[in-house]
């Protein structure tokens, strides 16, 4: 890899410094290695650096990332709320468990159909609610999910009831996976939704959704037609969701109706809350602190730790207090500590330190 | 014919619990301007303050639904003092965002107050049936019926009569400009969380002996509060609670008559229909963007 020639800098021209810049600065090669970066993961637990389950973790923060990825786009671009995050990632999970393991059609057939199923869904709620005020999504998303839980415990030829359904690693070109190469699909597929989610947003549809979220009059005006925008981006959003569910299924491997509930959908609520809208590495911050920060960190702390719920309540307050003093997310606390240097090298009198 | 009137009357008993509970909604929607999420975890909450009076305490339940009574005005003015107050330059949706956030920390601080075990709470009157055209109706569903509808009359007399209603309907109509005019906007606000959240503890009251007491408890009772709001209408007060009163005849007919499994899920459903072809609810004026 070229990246190595950062290691000696006496040598390099100019010209070649510029290449080197916008080389790492294209946010492509960005995207690579960071999911370069997270692919380490199983190299150093095999290694014994870090312990067996941080794998878990870690792949639930990458699927959680996808799903939060989704919601962000819609909350971000749109301010609109879905609430029926979790029903969606439900019936992901229930569909491509059930499509490989009873039916036996292949892992990647069987997240395309689940992708289409949900789509089809959401474009029925999206019709339905989204004709009217902005505030209907979120009753109607929570109503959509309130149903599919319902469905994942009746219906239980499909899933399982209350007992759940079971599902394997999955099988790729005929190769059985196991958790550490699952980890590593998950790396790519979080990669492959990232540079989608990035293209689509810097693309022209991108362009109609920071219109629409300028004004939503001014883009009417300019020819936006808001409930075709809004329908995409809802679907998306729950396309991603389903996809993250479908994952969820063939990581973890099983599969209960009381996992995809309401707390499920505010703690991705939380990630897009806390990382910061708009941002995709935001997002990723966010899902480290909504899911990975309580089982590091949190549960290892003296009192608090042993406490049930410490980490819901963490969230919880995490969000209100973000909202009110910092809307911006997580992510920009880099960038705001950057600013208050400056600020206090520059009342110190002392030379300011200029960043090329 | 009998189980017509059996059903109509159960389904009274529950579209009380859900009135109360979206009268919360809609107080807090009006005056705030914010969809409440978390309504039913505020209720929930209040309710495990009202089952450990009971319980720990061993106080009479009447006492215990005061203290409950006490410890949701506490709850509501707190939520209404700390939070609320404070976003007055939030934009909605992140309104809506803080309140689930709130579900979140309500919902997380009971295991650590009340325990994981999910507990029992005794209905008002034990035991006694009355019958009404041949359908049997037990006492406690009688007193359930009765104390929805005394509630929702005081509070609709209150809210068409008297200065504090004036009060709180002109926050409603338009928060600026009765605060220009006079009208103590934050006492208001205040009032209707305190409000909200009596109402919820009350339908937690009245719903925990047909369950245990879970953090699950108004899971339903929210969503269909919600789902009450959108079939009313959001631009009045009564809307709700009529679509309240409407969600629960509706869902016990579709469960007797229909499916057993699936009548909720179509009920859901043919709402979800009906705000298609009328938007803005059974009451309710349609909503004019002003540019």
């Amino acid at each position: 890899m070229k990246n190595n020639s950062i290691g000696n800098p006496i040598q390099s021209k100019p010209s070649f410094n510029n290449k080197m810049a916008s080389f790492i600065k294209n946010p492509y090669v960005g995207f690579i290695l960071f999911g370069l970066l997270l692919s380490l993961l199983p190299i150093f637990t095999s290694l014994g650096v870090m312990k067996n389950s941080t794998i878990t973790i870690f792949g639930g923060v990458l699927i959680y990332t996808v799903v939060a990825i989704g919601l962000n786009l819609l909350l971000g671009f749109s301010g609109l709320i879905s609430l029926g995050t979790a029903g969606f990632m439900g019936l992901g999970a229930y569909v491509s468990g059930y499509l490989t393991e009873q039916v036996q059609i292949p892992f990647i057939v069987a997240i395309l159909i689940t992708l289409i199923i949900a789509v089809l869904i959401s474009m029925f709620v999206g019709f339905v609610s989204l004709r009217i005020a902005g505030i209907y999504l979120a009753i109607a998303t929570l109503c959509v999910s309130e149903i599919l839980r319902k469905t994942f415990e009746e219906f239980d030829t499909f899933t399982g009831g209350f007992s759940g359904a079971t599902a394997s690693y999955p099988t790729l070109f005929g190769i059985e996976l196991n958790r550490e190469t699952t980890y590593l699909l998950l790396v790519v597929v979080l990669i492959i939704v990232i540079v989608l989610t990035h293209n689509l947003v810097k693309g022209q549809f991108g362009r109609a959704l920071h219109a629409m979220r300028g004004s939503e009059v001014a883009a009417q005006a300019m020819g936006i037609n808001l409930l075709k925008y809004r329908l995409i981006i809802f679907a998306l959003a729950t396309a991603y969701a389903a996809l993250g569910g479908a994952l969820y299924m063939h990581f973890v491997k099983f599969s209960y109706p009381s996992t995809w509930i309401l707390p499920m959908s505010l703690n991705i609520l939380a990630v897009v809350v806390i990382g910061g809208l708009r941002s995709i590495y935001g997002t990723f911050l966010g899902a480290l602190v909504v899911f990975a920060v309580p089982d590091l960190i949190l549960k290892k702390i003296p009192v608090i730790g042993g406490i049930d719920g410490i980490a819901y309540i963490f969230n919880g307050i995490l969000i209100i207090i973000i909202i009110m003093f910092y809307p911006q997310g997580v992510i920009k606390i880099p960038n705001d500590l950057k600013k208050l240097w400056k600020k206090i090298t520059k009342k110190g009198g002392k030379s300011d330190v200029k960043k090329g | 014919m009998e189980t017509f009137v059996q059903l109509f009357l159960r389904s009274l008993e529950t579209g009380s619990i859900y009135a109360l509970a979206s009268l919360g909604i809609i107080i807090i929607f009006r005056t705030s301007n914010i969809t409440h999420f978390a309504q039913g975890s505020m209720g929930m909450f209040n309710t495990f303050v009202v089952t450990m009076g009971v319980i720990t305490l061993g106080l009479p339940l009447w006492l215990a639904v005061i203290l409950g009574m006490v410890s949701a005005i506490a709850s509501g003015c707190l939520v209404d003092f700390l939070i609320i107050r404070r976003t007055k330059k939030v934009a909605p949706v992140a309104k809506q965002i803080i309140t689930l956030g709130l579900i979140m920390i309500f919902v997380g601080v009971i295991p650590m107050l009340f325990g994981v075990d999910p507990l029992n709470l005794p209905k008002f009157i034990s035991s006694g049936e009355i019958s009404i055209l041949g359908a049997s109706l037990s006492y406690n569903g009688l007193l359930n019926i009765l104390l929805g509808f005394g509630i929702l009359g005081i509070l609709f007399y209150v809210l068409q009569y008297t200065k504090m209603g004036l009060a709180i309907r002109t926050t409603a109509s338009n928060e600026p400009i009765a605060r220009l005019m006079g009208v103590p906007t934050r006492n208001v606000t205040l009032f209707a969380w305190a409000l909200a959240a009596c109402l919820g503890c009350l339908a937690g009251v009245m719903i925990a002996p047909t369950t245990s007491v879970t953090t699950n408890l108004m899971d339903a009772v929210q969503v269909n509060a919600l789902i009450a709001c959108i079939l009313g209408g959001f631009q009045t007060f009564y809307g709700p609670v009529l679509g309240a009163y409407i969600i629960g005849i509706g869902k016990n007919l579709l469960v007797y008559y229909g499916s057993s499994v699936w009548g909720e899920q179509i009920l859901y459903l043919l709402i979800l229909v009906f705000i298609v072809f009328r938007p803005q609810g059974l009451i309710g004026k349609k909503i004019v963007k002003k540019v």
